[in-house]
C-alpha cells in the first residue's frame, strides 16, 4: 500500500493519505510522486490538489509543512485539506447547535442561561433573567423576563410561545419592548423578524401567508 | 451542636434586623439558647434594636484581629437569663475586614455553644452577603409585599442556588398590610411565595408598634397582644418543627350602613 496516491476526477486532483503511513513516509513519498510530475514536460498549467488525510487529522504545523513541500513547486499548490474525521470536541459543538435543549429551571433575577441550538424551555424566566440562544426559542413555560433567540446576530431564528408577559424579545440584534408591542396572550405566538428587518409578532396558524420562507424552514 | 441560620432579603430596609432581633428573642423566650451576629460591618444596628448598644466592649472585628477573644464580645442580655447573645459588628471597619473563611470559623465556633446562631445579614449582595453565607446552614429570605423587594429576594434566591447552603431556604413575608392585601392593591401571600419558588416560613403584619418598641430597645414579640409579635413568634415555634397555621389576615371591617344593607340582602 502506498503512502501517497494521486487520484483525478471531475472535481480535480486530489492527493490522498494513507491512514496506515506516519507522516515522514507521507513527507518523503510526497516529494518524490511531485518529482515525477513535475518532470513530466506536459505539465505547464497550475495545478491545485485536494489533500484527502484518511482518519487523520492534521496539526497545524503538519499543515504547514505539506504546504511547503507542494509550495517547492511552481506549478503545485494545495487547494484546500478535506479531512474525514473531526475531535469529538467539535463533533459535540455540532451537534449542540443541532440539538433541541430542554430547559426546565427558573432563571431568577440577574441570572442568565445562555445555551447554543434551539431551546424548548419548560420552566420559568422570572423579572430580569435573561435566556440566550443562537437558535430558537419555543416556550411552554411562564416568561416574565428576557429572551434573546439568535444570539448574537441571527436574525432567521424565531421564538414561539406565550410572551405577553415578557419583559423583552430579542431576535438577533432586533428588540422588542414587550409592553410597548403588546403581542397576544396566546401560546402560539410566534416572534420573528420580517423582510424590513423588524421584529414582529404574529400568529402560528397564520405563519404561512405571513411569512412562507419561514413557513418552510420550519417544517411546514 | 446548634443551627446556624442568616437572616438576608438583598434590599434594604425590609426589616432583616428587626427580624433577626424578634425571631432571635422569641428563641430565647421559648427557652433556647440564641446568639445573633451582626455581619452588617460599619452600619452596626442590632445592638439598638436589643437596647444592647451602651453594653458593646469588643466587636466581631476585634475578635477576628485577636484583639479580643470571642466569649469577651459576646453581649448579654439580662432580659433573657443567659439564654440571647449578641455579637456586635464593628463600626469603624467597612465589609473587607472579614473573609469568608474568618465569618464561617466564628459562627462554628458559635454553634457549638448556641441553640442557634442567627446571623444578620447586610444589604447589597457583595462581600457582606457572601461572609454572611458562608457559614450558614440555611437561609430565611425576608421580603415585603413590594414588587422591588420582592425582584431582589428572586436575585438572592438565584444566589444561594448557586451557593446552596445545608438546608432548603425560607421565606418570610415582612410588613404586611392586610387591608392593601385584600384589595389587591398589593401582591398576595401565595402570589409571592410562588414567584420566589421557596417555602413559607411565616408572615409578619406591618404595625406601627414595631418601630415604636424597637425605639426603645424592646422587640415586638415581648409584647403579648401584638399581631406582629405574634408572627415573629409563630415562626419561632416552626423553626423548632412545630407546625403552625398561618394567621388569618382581617378582612377591612364593614361600617354601620353596610352592615345594615346586608341584613337586606340576605333576605
Amino acid at each position: 500500500m502506498q503512502a501517497v496516491v494521486l487520484r483525478g476526477n471531475q472535481d480535480g486532483y486530489q492527493i490522498v493519505l494513507d491512514q496506515a503511513a506516519s507522516f515522514e513516509e507521507i513527507k518523503v513519498e510526497l516529494r518524490g510522486l511531485l518529482d515525477n510530475l513535475a518532470t513530466d514536460a506536459q505539465v505547464t498549467d497550475q495545478i491545485s490538489f485536494d489533500v484527502l488525510p484518511i482518519s487523520r487529522l492534521l496539526t497545524a504545523q503538519q499543515h504547514q509543512q505539506l504546504e511547503q513541500i507542494i509550495g517547492e513547486y511552481d506549478h503545485f499548490r494545495i487547494h484546500k485539506v478535506i479531512p474525514d474525521v473531526m475531535t469529538i470536541e467539535d463533533a459535540i459543538t455540532l451537534k449542540e447547535q443541532d440539538n433541541v435543549h430542554l430547559a426546565s429551571q427558573t432563571i431568577r433575577n440577574g441570572q442568565t442561561l445562555e445555551l447554543k441550538g434551539d431551546v424548548l424551555f419548560l420552566g420559568a424566566i422570572n423579572e430580569g433573567g435573561r435566556l440566550l440562544t443562537t437558535g430558537s426559542i419555543y416556550i411552554m413555560g411562564t416568561v416574565l423576563g428576557i429572551v434573546q433567540a439568535g444570539f448574537p446576530s441571527a436574525e432567521d431564528q424565531v421564538v414561539i410561545g406565550d410572551l405577553h408577559e415578557a419583559q423583552q424579545v430579542r431576535i438577533g440584534e432586533q428588540i422588542s419592548i414587550v409592553e410597548a408591542d403588546q403581542p397576544q396572550a396566546d401560546s402560539q405566538t410566534i416572534a420573528y423578524v420580517n423582510d424590513l428587518h423588524v421584529l414582529e409578532y404574529g400568529s402560528l396558524a397564520a405563519l404561512k401567508t405571513i411569512s412562507p420562507k419561514l413557513y418552510h424552514k420550519m417544517g411546514g | 451542636m446548634g443551627k446556624s441560620i442568616v437572616i438576608t432579603s438583598g434590599k434594604g430596609g425590609v426589616g432583616k434586623t428587626t427580624s433577626s432581633a424578634n425571631i432571635g428573642t422569641a428563641l430565647a423566650l421559648m427557652g433556647k439558647r440564641v446568639c445573633l451576629v451582626d455581619l452588617d460591618i460599619g452600619l452596626r444596628n442590632l445592638d439598638v434594636v436589643l437596647g444592647l448598644d451602651n453594653r458593646i466592649i469588643y466587636d466581631i472585628v476585634d475578635v477576628v484581629e485577636g484583639r479580643a477573644k470571642l466569649a469577651q464580645a459576646l453581649v448579654k442580655d439580662k432580659r433573657f437569663d443567659d439564654l440571647l447573645y449578641l455579637l456586635p459588628a464593628a463600626q469603624n471597619a467597612d465589609k473587607t475586614a472579614l473573609t469568608q473563611d474568618q465569618a464561617k470559623s466564628i459562627v462554628v465556633e458559635l454553634k457549638n455553644e448556641f441553640d442557634y446562631v442567627l446571623i444578620d445579614c447586610p444589604a447589597g449582595i457583595e462581600q457582606g452577603f457572601m461572609n454572611a453565607i458562608a457559614g450558614a446552614d440555611t437561609a430565611i429570605i425576608v421580603t415585603t409585599p413590594e414588587i422591588s423587594a420582592v425582584r431582589d429576594a428572586d436575585r438572592v434566591v438565584g444566589l444561594l442556588e448557586k451557593n446552596p447552603l445545608k438546608e432548603e431556604s425560607h421565606l418570610l413575608i415582612n410588613r404586611i398590610r392586610s387591608h392593601m392585601m385584600v384589595e389587591g392593591d398589593t401582591m398576595d401571600i401565595d402570589e409571592i411565595t410562588h414567584h420566589l419558588g421557596v417555602p413559607l416560613l411565616g408572615i409578619v403584619l406591618d404595625d406601627d408598634a414595631v418601630i415604636a418598641t424597637s425605639n426603645r430597645g424592646e422587640p415586638i414579640v415581648l409584647e403579648t397582644q401584638n399581631a406582629a409579635g405574634r408572627g415573629y413568634r409563630d415562626i419561632a415555634r416552626r423553626l423548632e418543627g412545630e407546625t403552625v397555621p398561618l394567621m388569618k389576615l382581617e378582612q377591612p371591617k364593614a361600617g354601620f350602613w353596610t352592615r345594615i344593607g346586608q341584613w337586606f340582602k340576605r333576605g
